[in-house]
């Protein structure tokens, strides 16, 4: 009953844990989630700008940067948990140890969800502040804002990754959840282009939790907020967290005992 | 109270669909036992030992840890074992202290409390001086060592060995045999599984023999051979069946190992007799052992499924 306290202090291990095996290979890790928001700032935004005119009043390259914060928190939060945690699960036998001592499925869990949580938050504090130098962020306060909008972002979007460690067969099969439905959520979400409200695409992406982390970053980067707006992604975007995270603890957990 | 059972099981069954990994078992383990669990591949045994912890969910059965469920009450009961799983499961890219700080954080042990401890089991296990070293540089006898440092950071009352010594070469498996035995000397209750039926002779006070789920022999080591398989044993050539068939007496026992045939009889002097009446000389003659009971109960073939 009482027990909350001590199984969340036993979660947070799991952070420390995976943050000691992370920070052995640093340079290694991290470049990746900030190299891609780079280039694609780079190529596209820097490289379409004067061909695609104004959006919204802003230019290309202003209305892709806030979806750079959103896209380094699904790419930290999916890849760490698909292909990082299928390989501790798998190949390191990591829980099969981890799971001898006081901890159990619930705190691997948590744990993990807390630890791309801290990571998603940190890697969007680090492109905000990129943005930031290179002129893209018009709303200062938006560097507060958006690390957390990411964090929060980060835990649907890591939940789709360990479900899908809990269904594939073997490590190739992440390619195919990759290229059919991340890759997909990813191009389709409004970091490229807005997506037409009234149109079969609009109605479509309601039901990607990114999308809606999308509109919060953008709201906050361009300090242009309607907060209907904002309040119904809020809503939709902690709706798809809980089912999806509590989705995961289920069959993660299925997956780990039997 | 303090004669109250370790571990009680009673009936322990595990079903994974149509296939029955456990089909009863029944086994107890008093304060200060070392008992091991023999049996072939796929014969249940880390099945068990994962409903000791909670990891498997039995489907039927009673079983008590410490008197508590492990189906409600894993986390209690983990607190109070430490178990070296068949896969050593160290972080690689990290170092043997950083590996055991992190099992000690694990195990809800605060900084103050891990460090002294970790250097005193290091040095138990001799392997201070690979404190810094990172763990893919180690052998696999010190990842194995390190993996029983690794469960004695909490000070179990119980330690849970899955195969502790698959795998190594004889001076560790001597050196950990020590160990063990000390453990056990100082009041640890200890449940080991192996294939190594020296091994299992040497550590325990009682054996509880499994195939197929259920369980097929129990006692001390001695009291088993005395029981299942007295006497002693002569291996000869094989292909040597009909040259010693008409020699042999109605109360010993013919089987085979591999390709070997052997001999079973009361006393010594019967297997020098044999010798001598069959014209064949045996390759080896002893003391009936663990092994000869193993093989009897079960079966001294393969499994169909290996």
């Amino acid at each position: 009953m009482n027990d909350r306290l001590p199984s969340l202090r036993l979660s947070w291990q799991v952070v420390v844990r995976n943050w000691m095996v992370y920070r052995k290979d640093f340079l290694a890790n991290i470049s990746p989630t900030l190299a891609d928001p780079a280039l694609i700032l780079g190529s596209l935004g820097m490289g379409l700008s004067g061909y695609v005119g104004r959006i919204d009043d802003m230019s290309y390259a202003q209305f892709l940067a806030p979806g750079m914060i959103a896209t380094t928190a699904l790419f930290t939060a999916f890849f760490e948990s698909s292909y990082g945690f299928y390989v501790r699960m798998t190949f390191e036998s990591v829980f099969k140890a981890m799971l001898t001592t006081p901890i159990g499925v619930n705190e691997v869990v948590t744990g993990e969800f807390m630890w791309v949580f801290v990571r998603a938050g940190l890697m969007g504090l680090g492109v905000s502040l990129v943005l930031l130098v290179l002129g893209l962020l018009p709303n200062p306060l938006a560097i507060l804002i958006c690390p957390l909008i990411a964090g929060i972002l980060a835990l649907p979007c890591a939940a789709i990754g360990l479900l899908a460690s809990a269904w594939v067969r073997n490590i190739n099969q992440f390619q195919t959840v990759y290229s059919f439905l991340i890759a997909p959520i990813f191009y389709l979400s409004g970091v490229f282009f807005p997506v037409p409200s009234n149109s079969f695409l609009g109605h479509l992406v309601q039901w990607s939790p990114f999308y809606h982390g999308v509109k919060l970053i953008q709201f906050s980067v361009w300090g242009k907020v309607d907060w209907s707006a904002a309040l119904w992604h809020a809503g939709l975007l902690g709706f798809f967290t809980i089912a999806l995270c509590g989705l995961s603890f289920r069959f993660i957990g299925r997956k780990l005992t039997t | 109270m303090n004669d109250s059972p370790i571990i009680q099981a009673r009936g322990v069954a595990k079903r994974f669909g149509d296939f029955e990994a456990l089909v009863t078992l029944d086994l107890e383990v008093r304060k200060g036992q070392c008992v091991g669990l023999l049996g072939p591949n796929g014969a249940g045994k880390s099945t068990f030992i994962g409903c000791l912890y909670g990891v498997v969910a039995r489907t039927g059965g009673d079983l008590e840890v410490f008197g508590l469920d492990p189906a409600k009450q894993a986390r209690d009961i983990k607190r109070r074992i430490g178990v070296v799983p068949q896969e050593n499961a160290l972080d690689d890219g990290l170092t043997v202290l950083e590996n055991m700080r992190i099992y000690a954080s694990f195990s809800e042990l605060s900084r103050k409390t891990a460090d002294p401890r970790i250097a005193e089991l290091l040095s138990y296990m001799m392997l201070e001086a690979k404190r810094d070293a990172t763990i893919k540089t180690l052998s696999g006898g010190m990842k194995r060592r390190l993996a029983f440092v690794r469960a004695l950071l909490a000070d179990p009352e119980l330690l849970i060995l899955d195969e502790p010594t698959t795998g190594l070469d004889p001076s560790v498996r001597h050196l950990l045999w020590e160990k063990v035995i000390e453990l056990r000397d100082k009041g640890k209750t200890v449940l080991v599984t192996t294939h190594y039926m020296h091994e299992a002779e040497v550590l325990c006070d009682q054996i509880v023999i499994l195939d197929r789920g259920k369980v097929v022999g129990t006692g001390a080591p001695r009291e088993l051979i005395e029981r299942e398989a007295p006497g002693f044993v002569g291996i000869f050539q094989p292909h040597t069946d009909e040259a010693i068939k008409p020699h042999l007496d109605p109360s010993w026992v013919l089987f085979h190992q591999g390709r070997q045939c052997c001999v079973r009889a009361p006393r010594f002097d019967d297997l020098l007799e044999l010798q001598r009446a069959s014209g064949h000389t045996a390759l080896q003659m002893r003391p009936a052992n663990l092994e000869d009971v193993y093989l009897k109960l079960t079966g001294s073939e393969l499994n169909d499924d290996e």
